[in-house]
């Protein structure tokens, strides 16, 4: 039995509480069960909603654009994110060298991750213009004729992906801490051992860091099975859908198409396989990922 | 300390407390005495401060008279914020949409039907021109009137049609005159192609892609259409569809689909001074009589020919063409005898679901239907009319010297509009990577039309048998088009 001190502690507690959990009951967990419940309805906001069972899914599983916006949306992540992934080490390992000027190159790394997303988008429209365009531009210079990026069904996918490494920043400074809280004395010790360079990344840097590495993973994979506003400006999903992605069509859907229903069946399935990966990405880390301490 | 405390507090207080007493006021220009009319206009920059000014006419006059105000907001997304203050109950009392809204949100009772009203203000079928006023109904309702419409022509640059003249009388092609024919068209775009020194196109003649805004209602011209309004059925692999989509894929072929589509990626945007019509990359393009405004804004030594702007006062439309360096005429057709063929999108005015106000805001619209504000605001968006009387001086002095080719091509009964299709933005969509695959060499036009037929077929289907699952009455029946037909 609780002693009336400890029921008016609590009170006190929850009224505290109280303005994040009815923020979270009704800007979260409605909306969130309610999504479930309209994805098993025909629904377009202004009628009622009409309970179909699970018609929405079963429309989705034979959808041709569906499948497609998937296999987009996988091809993206199997592109962007180990690019990403490599990259952003790959600069922090080098940001991490005691060298003169670390600060500026540190800065310059993080700096496009600052330009807003509208920003980037038009300046990368111009970097990959097939014509004027400063890549091209420069392959031409070595001879090679550059493909239209954009335009090209076979070429607008592997664009976007190396476009989305212009945003590695933030990912560098998350890696660059995680470096910097690596304990010396295991490098003096790995050193003393005659440890080589690669062998002190693989041995000592890379496992004090897997944590980290396992954290950027996981958000990546988040990342890039929701993409949306680059590609939705750049190229709205053309040429011939090449960069029509899960989260346009679901939004296409539910904000162009006015079929709240079957949007959100598709908010739900992208949830379990957004889950799913992550569920796989924890299972592993149990093999890869070392805690200190642990 | 203490002291230097309490005054940084009181500072602050003052300044709170002035802000509250003289601060800015929500409702401060609200009438008090009036009924407050909440519109709101998917236009932003000049053609939301045009029609501003049409608000501003009606508060000084008929809204004072009738006790209205009209409270004007210009927003972007228009469509989704009207959908969702409608579910919500808080609708505006009008809102400026797209055409293609009139079906989608009447078939899902989004909108107030306008029968009575219009009725009331003496607006009828013989007051609008055919094809808006069929387009403002749905299912035998009328659901919205039109702000400003349009209709689509064939724009050409005149001066560079003379310095090729050589090159056009060679290929047996008259450089004073204009293509009548889809053929004729496509001489007179082989004629003034160049290419550059890699063999890649560096000006286009005529480019079905660009901008490509109303490819989807390429088979108008062939004589076709993608959706049968009697029989409630799309028609997207029709003979005259297939022929239409293979006419588009010809210039892929004939100029290479990499130099086509290096050459567009290399095109300026089309609100910009490198606008490819305006920098001569593109010598005849498809576009709607807005053109002219966008040209004297851009490039306004293409407006000013001969003479200074201020000489046109006074002189006939035919004096003024002389000092403009473009011109309009029809878009050929590929059917012999089939003349005046034209889309005419336009913007509407509808009343939400649920608004307040309904006869104030219908005041408001009836206002903007009046011919003189009607064509008051036509000549500032630089908009045909849509009502079937237009006065000589709108014809005259209006920016744009053509201005007479949009009237009777929106006069013609070969001018279409977007179908009165509820999932039209769906069916555009799938249509338009259809095309997408056609000209870009991905698919040929019959197998890739039949795909899209039973896709498109397969949608409309299921969004029918849904409506009538819900008992709803937003399905028309085979036989009876979008309903304008049934009231006469």
């Amino acid at each position: 039995m609780m002693r009336r001190a400890e029921w008016v502690s609590l009170g006190k507690g929850l009224g505290f509480l109280s303005p994040w959990i009815f923020g979270f009951l009704l800007f979260t967990a409605i909306p969130v069960g309610l999504s479930f419940y309209y994805s098993l309805c025909d629904y377009s906001l202004l009628q009622a909603p009409l309970y179909i069972g699970l018609q929405n899914y079963r429309d989705l599983m034979a959808d041709p654009v569906f499948w497609k916006v998937l296999v987009n949306t996988f091809k993206y992540a199997v592109m962007a994110l180990p690019a990403g992934m490599v990259v952003s080490l790959g600069l922090a390992l080098l940001l991490n060298a005691p060298i003169k000027g670390q600060a500026i190159y540190r800065t310059i790394i993080f700096l496009p991750s600052l330009v807003p997303t509208v920003a980037s988008a038009m300046l990368w429209l111009w970097l990959f213009n097939a014509k004027l365009g400063l890549i091209n531009t420069i392959l031409r210079w070595f001879g090679i004729e550059g493909p239209g990026w954009l335009t090209m069904p076979q070429w607008a996918m592997p664009a976007l992906a190396m476009m989305s490494l212009w945003g590695v920043g933030h990912t560098v400074v998350i890696y660059l801490a995680g470096l910097q809280d690596v304990p010396k004395d295991l490098y003096e010790a790995a050193e003393l051992d005659g440890v080589g360079p690669l062998s002190r990344l693989r041995n000592v840097t890379l496992p004090m860091i897997s944590p980290v590495i396992f954290f950027n993973l996981v958000m990546a994979i988040i990342g890039t099975l929701q993409v949306f506003a680059i590609p939705f400006i750049m190229t709205q999903g053309g040429p011939a859908r090449a960069t029509y992605f899960f989260t346009m069509y679901l939004y296409d859907n539910a904000f162009q198409y006015l079929k709240m229903g079957y949007a959100s069946a598709m908010a739900w399935i992208q949830l379990v396989i957004i889950l799913c990966l992550t569920g796989i990405a924890f299972w592993s880390s149990k093999r890869w990922v070392h805690y200190q301490g642990a | 300390m203490r002291v230097m405390r309490y005054l940084v507090i009181a500072v602050l207080l003052l300044l709170a407390t002035g802000l509250l007493v003289f601060g800015p006021r929500a409702n401060a220009d609200r009438p008090k005495d009036r009924v407050v009319v909440s519109y709101w206009e998917k236009w932003t920059g000049n053609e939301a401060e045009q029609m501003k000014e049409i608000v501003n006419d009606f508060n000084a006059t008929v809204g004072k008279e009738k006790g209205i105000y009209v409270e004007y907001l210009s927003m972007s997304n228009i469509n989704q914020k009207t959908l969702v203050a409608t579910a919500a109950g808080v609708p505006p009392d009008i809102a400026g949409l797209w055409d293609a809204q009139v079906a989608q949100f009447a078939a899902i009772d989004a909108l107030e039907p306008l029968d009575d009203l219009a009725r009331e203000h003496g607006i009828g079928e013989g007051y609008y021109k055919r094809v808006y006023w069929e387009a403002c109904h749905y299912n035998g309702k009328l659901w919205a009137l039109i702000s400003t419409p349009a209709a689509v022509a064939l724009h050409y640059n005149k001066r560079i049609f003379q310095e090729n003249a050589a090159a056009l009388r060679k290929a047996g092609l008259d450089p004073d005159g204009v293509p009548k024919t889809v053929e004729e068209l496509d001489r007179y775009a082989e004629a003034l192609d160049k290419l550059d020194a890699r063999g890649r196109v560096d000006v286009a003649g005529y480019l079905p892609m660009e901008p490509g805004w109303f490819l989807v209602h390429t088979p108008y011209w062939f004589g076709g259409q993608l959706f049968d309004a009697e029989a409630q059925k799309f028609t997207a692999d029709s003979p005259e569809s297939v022929r239409a989509f293979t006419w588009v894929q010809s210039y892929s072929k004939r100029l290479g689909k990499d130099s086509m589509t290096e050459f567009r990626s290399g095109l300026g945007g089309f609100n910009s001074a490198q606008n490819a019509f305006l920098v001569g990359q593109v010598v005849m393009e498809q576009q709607g009589p807005w053109m002219a405004n966008y040209i004297e804004d851009l490039a306004p030594k293409m407006n000013r020919r001969a003479f200074p702007k201020e000489q046109e006062k006074g002189m006939s439309v035919e004096e003024r063409r002389r000092n403009y360096e473009w011109a309009a005429a029809p878009f050929p057709s590929a059917v012999p005898g089939l003349e005046k063929v034209t889309y005419t999108g336009f913007d509407v005015l509808v009343i939400p679901r649920g608004a307040r106000h309904r006869k104030e805001a219908f005041e408001f619209i009836a206002y903007v239907n009046r011919q003189d504000v009607m064509e008051k605001l036509c000549a500032l968006h630089c908009k045909n009319s849509p009502l079937t009387e237009v006065s000589e001086k709108f014809l005259r002095e209006h920016p744009n010297p053509y201005i007479g080719v949009f009237e009777e091509l929106a006069a013609s009964p070969n001018a279409k509009p977007v179908p009165p299709v509820p999932i039209w933005p769906e069916v555009n969509e799938e249509m338009n990577n259809t095309i997408q695959q056609i000209y870009l060499l991905e698919k040929e036009p019959e197998p890739a039309l039949r795909e899209a037929q039973a896709r498109l077929t397969e949608k409309w289907e299921r969004f029918q048998a849904l409506q009538r699952a819900r008992g709803s009455t937003g399905v028309v029946a085979p036989g009876e088009g979008n309903g304008s037909e049934v009231r006469r």
